[in-house]
């Protein structure tokens, strides 16, 4: 039973937790160090360096909600716990960008998968750029080391019904699937992640890092907007601050000026790139912001002649990775299979239809079973990723190109999930697609497939994974930071989040994110205790 | 519809020609906005508007004008979910112009100004005309009319229209079958019994 609300209660415990909207006066404050950002990479780092006797301070810029907070509201979710509410995309508007902004980052709203970076990417990584002491054999530990912390298991329970029909279709196809390792203690099987875990059962840096660092005095802001570091010679003397007000929208007219030692930047692919260009830190080889990776996804969806209910259970607790290696590391874009959680706000925006055509989708939703295919990118001449810059306000905005080569692989992923979706039983698939109609057999969809205009926008693509921007590797003219995360060109910044993956990782990132960040942010907690 | 039109301000305009002058820039669109302006469009938000539902609400990003335009929009995206009762029936597409607004609030400056465009586009009878191909006002559109609209945008080979058309039925969707009093048009049963009755965030303080 994981009822106990661990934040009611810290905050009634004397937690040092401010919440920047109710300031009043400019503030100064200091600290060993200032960690941005509260998420996968923000949490693991401040945990781990207050536990190496550091005084941290954590800067967030959305709001802390928590159980009170989360009642499996989609509405609610939406507008208060993801960025941009919701809104986010690419530049082009082309693809649709979910990413958390509360304390505990995307943590506090993803659906728990948690895979180990996968050996070829690692691999890549060390061969391409030369990314130090961190093959297969040195990550394990940290793997194992996390697993632990965030009580990361294969889920033991029967999969709901649209993950259970995956799993039947790579059964029936011959395709590997397995089962997915997830972070959650005593996980109520409610399918409401993606709000908010409304048991305190998803182990997100929510209920685990974050209490853990505060628990060891380290502060934390939240509502407070990162706007600039700020270099006095070669090193940062400060990160300036903005308050903002109970929406998080608007600036209060507060300032906050944080001093320390060392900062660490964990504000996500999309907001670390941002933080450095607004600051304006060194980057002679203009790499800070290039590469941005996206696993772009194409989704499918299915009429089972029985009931799916895609709304109740565990979200993801199948995958399939039949597709991701088998035409080589550097070959046609591979893709991963899973399913998504579908509920009625979710669903009624991400099909491209109004009137009777959305209506006639949307009523049949308990019997909608769903496949998503995230495209590994990063690993191919044509696949560059995209590039964060900043618009005239100072906020960052990701251009991703679609290239031919990820449209092939779009074709492909399309092919797979119907004839997937088939193979469990269908009576219909459709694609998440302008053009396309309710296919009822298997080689009428397939014929269709071949033809169907793949265009932005006509095509339905999402992302729910940034990676990259601030590139690592050893060579300062291909990466911002070493392989530890340690800025090439300013002595005390370091980046621990996954800005710093050369390419996507070809799994959902959350453990590799708690990987790196925990052996970097050991590496740092050394780094910083011996000069002390 | 012929390729060139007469605006009522006596420029001709052929639909083409703008389309390859960038008109559907960003910066042309800016320049819509400000013509949307000097035309007397509303450009502030409604503020506190009592429907004639009987229900107020408060505006904080649609204008007056907006609210015209989405009153004719709403009950042709989401037809097929209202209910017969002319009250009830008004009452749901208020109450979804109303949660689309909260919405909107939280998307924040960047796709605020997005829908702004899109919106003084709609709303200034000069493009209403040339680019959505509506030749009544808004509030005399007939149903027939705006969905016919919707679809030429849908079906447009100009994928800035294919964006828009996604902008306005994903916002418009959402807000009506995303909200509790219609979940049961997708057979949506909400959240688990188990859950409401025992989790502490549901229970009367």
């Amino acid at each position: 039973m994981s009822k106990y609300d661990i934040i009611g209660a810290g905050l009634a415990g004397g937690w040092k937790v401010t919440d920047a909207s109710t300031l009043t006066a400019n503030q100064v404050v200091e600290a060993d160090v200032v960690v941005i950002g509260t998420g996968a990479g923000g949490g693991t780092t401040a945990e781990i360096l207050a536990a190496a006797g550091l005084d941290v301070i954590l800067v967030e810029e959305g709001r802390l909600y928590y159980q009170k907070d989360f009642k499996m509201d989609e509405l609610f979710s939406y507008s208060h716990l993801y960025q941009e509410g919701m809104s986010r995309v690419t530049a082009d508007g082309g693809i649709s960008i979910l990413q958390g902004r509360c304390v505990g980052g995307s943590t506090t709203v993803n659906w728990t998968s948690s895979f180990h970076t996968p050996d070829p990417t690692l691999k890549y990584w060390a061969d391409r750029f030369g990314v130090k002491n961190a093959s297969h054999a040195d990550m394990a530990p940290w793997f194992a080391n996390r697993e632990k912390r965030l009580n990361i298991h294969p889920w033991t329970v029967t999969p709901n019904e649209n993950n259970a029909a995956l799993q039947r279709a790579s059964e029936r196809l011959g395709w590997a699937w397995a089962i997915i390792p997830r972070n959650v203690k005593g996980c109520w099987n409610s399918g409401y992640c993606g709000f908010g875990c409304p048991t305190n059962a998803k182990q997100g840096m929510l209920l685990t890092t974050v209490p853990g660092a505060l628990d060891k005095g380290a502060r934390l802001y939240h509502g407070l907007r990162a706007e600039r570091l700020v270099m006095q010679g070669d090193r940062l003397s400060h990160l300036e601050a903005t308050a903002l007000d109970q929406d998080v929208l608007n600036p209060t007219g507060v300032k906050v000026t944080l001093r320390a030692k060392h900062f660490v930047v964990a504000a996500s692919a999309i907001g670390s790139p941002g933080l450095l260009l607004r600051s304006g830190l060194p980057d002679p080889y203009s790499l800070v912001g290039k590469r941005t990776f996206l696993h772009p996804v194409n989704a499918t969806v299915a009429i089972m002649p029985n009931e799916v209910n895609p709304f109740y259970g565990a979200p993801q607790s199948i995958y399939s990775d039949e597709f991701v290696w088998k035409k080589g590391v550097e070959g046609p874009v591979g893709y991963k299979l899973e399913v998504p959680p579908l509920h009625p706000a979710m669903s009624a925006g991400v099909l491209p239809a109004h009137g009777e055509a959305l209506y006639e989708q949307i009523h049949q939703l308990p019997h909608m079973q769903s496949i998503i295919a995230l495209l590994r990118d990063g690993f191919h001449e044509e696949s560059q990723g995209g590039q964060v810059s900043l618009r005239d306000d100072g906020s960052p905005v990701l251009d991703y190109p679609v290239t031919d080569y990820l449209w092939r692989g779009f074709r492909d992923a399309y092919l797979t999930m119907a004839e997937a979706q088939f193979a469990a039983g269908a009576k219909g698939v459709r694609l998440v697609h302008m053009d396309s109609p309710l296919f009822s057999r298997w080689p009428e969809a397939k014929a269709a497939i071949a033809d169907i205009p793949l265009e932005l926008h006509r095509a339905r693509l999402f992302t729910a994974h940034q990676m990259g921007g601030c590139g690592m590797g050893e060579d300062p003219k291909t990466s911002v930071v070493n392989s530890y995360g340690e800025h090439h060109h300013v002595a005390n910044l370091s980046v621990h989040d996954a800005s710093t993956f050369p390419t996507s990782i070809g799994a959902n990132p959350q453990l590799s994110v708690y990987a790196f960040a925990a052996r970097n942010a050991t590496h740092l907690a050394g780094r910083l205790t011996d000069k002390a | 519809m012929a390729s060139g039109v007469q605006s009522s301000e006596g420029i001709a305009m052929d639909r083409r020609g703008f389309l390859r002058a960038g008109l559907l820039g960003t910066a042309a669109l800016s320049t819509i906005s400000l013509g949307a302006s000097l035309s007397g469009c509303a450009t502030t938000p409604a503020g506190t508007v009592a429907h004639a539902s009987g229900a107020t609400a408060e505006y904080r990003f649609l204008t007056r004008d907006d609210l015209v335009l989405l009153r004719a929009l709403v009950p042709v995206i989401v037809a097929p979910g209202l209910p017969q009762d002319p009250t009830a029936r008004q009452a749901a597409i208020d109450g979804t112009i109303a949660r689309m607004d909260q919405g909107i609030y939280f998307f924040g400056p960047a796709n605020q100004h997005e829908l702004r465009k899109l919106f003084d586009l709609l709303n200034f009878s000069v493009t209403r005309v040339t680019l959505a191909r509506v030749w009544s006002s808004w509030d005399n559109a007939s149903p027939e009319a705006v969905n016919a609209f919707l679809n030429r945008w849908r079906d447009s080979n100009i994928g800035l229209f294919n964006k828009a058309y996604i902008g306005l039925t994903k916002l418009t969707n959402v807000s009506f079958y995303g909200y509790r009093t219609n979940w049961h048009l997708s057979g949506y049963p909400g959240p688990p019994q188990p859950e409401l009755q025992t989790l502490p965030q549901f229970q009367a303080s």
